[in-house]
């Protein structure tokens, strides 16, 4: 099997009056698993089902290994779809499902057992074929489910939130082998999920997607590390929210006047002098003590144990701010009043704009 | 009987009980009871006795003209002797025509004619190639309904199924009459056209044709055979359709691989439904053939009732036509494989 590219070349894609997707142009590389990452209501299961041909464009191409998918239907695609439901065929055993697309493709009946049984054994599912798939567990249906799509050998795998009905522990496992099989077909994948998690511990890319539009298109670290906008800043991860004027601006170096004091941070977007700004800092990057240039003093509110890290509640001139630090003898007897800190580097400044929540 | 009343509370609980009973009683037992029972015994024909009984008045008048024209005494008191016993004859067989003495057995089964027994196989037929013709006109009807959604469906179902089933089944079979007579509808039409000459009697006689009684009768019972359908097809995961066409499988393989087979307890209970009524709809072959075309099994159990005047006959004829048909649809239901529990659902 070879993965191949996918392409949105100017897609826009509008239901009646309401625009689920906005233009759109967007280069997934061959072998690739990319996700796309965003809220429900983003518009990116309509992506994905314009990629595997149940929705035509309104406006824009679609193109598969360069070749442009216009009038063509799912079934003509090199895509094969997963759904979120894995709409697997509740009538037909295990191997007749994974069976069914060369079904469809005319091969007989005995080589497509065969194929069936070989993509089974890919799937740690060899024994299974007779059962049916209601006799399977929730972690088993998924594999069958990737079976059934792999069997049609597609170039380009979608998925469409398949781990969102698994439990935690299941789910963590399944992102796992859902890479572990990427790796060992090659084929592209393209995964549709609102967890972030997901999106990046198994993502070679992330494109970030709210309201129609894509937010960021970058590899887990830099969305981590660099979000573009407010939007992914927020979305991705956890952040502290400042806002205030922007009172200097020095190269790519912001300072903004905020209700805690003057605090200084990188420059993300166009800013302004004397407009309003928001600045971010994660709660990892923010640490207890220190002075100087992005310092203040808080108050512990709360203290939450998350295990490996604890999380500080604390409030500091009406505004609350997370701290996230290692568990640990240091973090276990807190005076009240906590001088907090953290580096020019850590902040970043962006005009103001949509956050993720509220 | 114990989780009922803990759920309910005993006075509730003895209520649902006794509704329960009173429903098998007079919807099943007591019918059913009473049509068996009627179709085991016979009276020797009434007819044959009366003949009997008349012949001895016949006599007995005869006699009384003679003994009113003797005039020697010994022949009158011979003649007087015969008079009183055709007379005691004649009471004794009145006695037995107005209670004639009933005798149980299986004979009414046995005593079906080759040519009922021939209807019998051709309504049976008939009902069975209504049942298949329906399916065929109703699957993709609801299919349509089943995966319509939002106020086109209401539409749909008010426009195309609820209204012609506001009007009564005489109405419509009555219409489907006027249609296809003589100088119905369609042989107006054709006559308009220049096809057909109505004024020489040219027209087309549908009625005449077996296929008027399928094309009224599948108008009358579509309905019996389209809800079950639309029921089980609207469980239906959408996802699957596309999953399959996703897949690459053509439009009637989607159908047979993955839409037929989860409607299948929808199409056997819509399947039964126009069976059993088809084959025991009395209605619809008695108004659209007017006796011209041939009767179906339920004329014949008419008769026996209404013309023969022999109602343990009809009432052989009928429960020979619920035990066939009963059987014949355990038979499909194990062939297609499916449960009465797939049913039930």
């Amino acid at each position: 099997m070879r993965g191949k590219d996918v392409r949105l070349d100017q897609v826009s894609i509008r239901f009646g009056d309401s625009t689920a997707v906005q233009p759109t142009d967007l280069a997934i590389h061959a072998g690739e698993f990319f996700s796309i990452l965003g809220p429900s209501g983003c518009g990116k299961t309509t992506l994905l089902r314009t990629i595997s041909g149940f929705i035509e464009p309104t406006e824009g191409r679609v193109l598969i290994g360069g070749e442009d998918m216009a009038g063509k239907g799912p079934n003509e695609r090199p895509t094969a779809l997963i759904f979120q439901n894995l709409a697997l065929f509740p009538l037909m055993s295990v191997a007749e499902n994974v069976a069914f697309g060369l079904e469809a493709r005319g091969v007989a009946r005995a080589e497509r057992l065969r194929r069936a049984q070989e993509l089974l054994e890919l799937v740690a599912l060899g024994g299974y074929g007779d059962k049916k798939p209601a006799d399977l567990s929730g972690g088993q249906r998924q594999r069958v489910a990737i079976a059934r799509a792999l069997a049609v050998e597609p170039a380009v795998l979608l998925l469409d939130e398949p781990l969102s009905a698994l439990d935690l522990k299941l789910r963590q496992h399944m992102r796992t082998e859902l890479r572990a099989i990427q790796k060992r077909v090659g084929i592209t994948f393209i995964y549709i999920t609102h967890d972030q998690g997901e999106a990046l511990a198994m993502s070679d890319r992330v494109a970030v997607m709210s309201r129609g539009r894509l937010e960021q298109v970058a590899d887990a670290d830099a969305l981590y590390a660099e979000p573009a906008t407010p939007f992914v800043a927020t979305f991705v991860g956890e952040q502290n929210v400042l806002r205030g004027s922007v009172a200097s601006l020095t190269g790519d170096l912001a300072g903004v006047d905020t209700p805690v004091g003057r605090l200084e941070g990188r420059a993300k977007g166009a800013l302004r002098l004397g407009e309003e700004a928001l600045v971010m800092v994660r709660p990892e990057r923010v640490s207890l003590g220190g002075a100087g240039i992005n310092a203040l003093s808080a108050r512990l509110a709360s203290r939450n144990l998350e295990g490996p890290s604890v999380n500080l509640l604390c409030a500091a001139a009406g505004q609350s701010l997370t701290v996230t630090v290692p568990n640990g003898p240091a973090v276990r007897d807190l005076p009240e009043e906590l001088t907090l800190s953290f580096g020019v580097d850590d902040a970043l400044v962006y005009p103001v704009g949509a956050l993720a929540h509220g | 009987m114990g989780s009922l009343a803990r759920a309910y509370g005993r006075p509730l609980a003895a209520a649902i009980l006794a509704i329960a009973a009173l429903w098998i009683l007079a919807l099943i037992l007591v019918p059913l009871g009473a049509m068996v029972e009627q179709s085991l015994w016979w009276r020797e024909s009434k007819g044959d006795i009366s003949l009997q009984i008349d012949r001895i008045y016949n006599d007995i008048a005869t006699i009384q003209l003679d003994r009113a024209s003797e005039t020697d005494p010994a022949k009158q008191a011979a003649l007087d002797a015969t008079l009183e016993q055709r007379q005691a004859e004649a009471t004794a067989l009145e006695a037995q025509e107005k209670d004639p003495p009933k005798t149980y057995g299986l004979a009414n089964f046995t005593r079906m004619s080759g040519l009922h027994l021939y209807i019998f196989v051709r309504t049976i037929l008939y009902a069975l190639m209504v049942t298949g013709l329906a399916f065929v006109v109703c699957y993709p009807v609801a299919y349509v309904v089943a995966l319509a959604s939002g106020p086109r469906k209401a539409v749909i179902l008010m426009v195309a199924l609820i209204v012609p089933y506001a009007i009564n089944e005489l109405l419509r079979v009555y219409a489907w009459l006027m249609i296809l007579d003589y100088r119905g509808v369609i042989n107006g039409l054709l006559s308009w056209f220049g096809v057909v000459d109505l004024d020489n009697r040219g027209w087309i006689p549908f009625l005449e044709n077996p296929s008027a009684v399928f094309l009224a009768m599948i108008y009358t019972y579509v309905l019996f055979m389209v809800f079950p359908m639309v029921n089980t097809l609207e469980t239906l995961d959408r996802n699957q359709i596309e999953a399959a066409r996703d897949l690459g499988a053509s439009t009637l393989r989607i159908h047979r691989r993955v839409i037929i087979p989860h409607a299948k307890p929808g199409i056997a209970v819509g399947c039964i439904m126009t069976f059993m009524l088809s084959a025991g709809s009395y209605s619809v072959p008695a108004i659209m053939t007017r006796g011209q075309g041939g009767d179906w099994f339920s004329q014949l159990v008419y008769r026996q009732f209404y013309e023969s005047n022999n109602w343990n006959m009809g009432s052989a004829y009928a429960v020979s036509l619920l035990v066939v048909c009963t059987t014949f649809i355990l038979i499909m239901m194990r062939l297609f494989g499916v449960g009465l529990r797939d049913i039930a659902k």
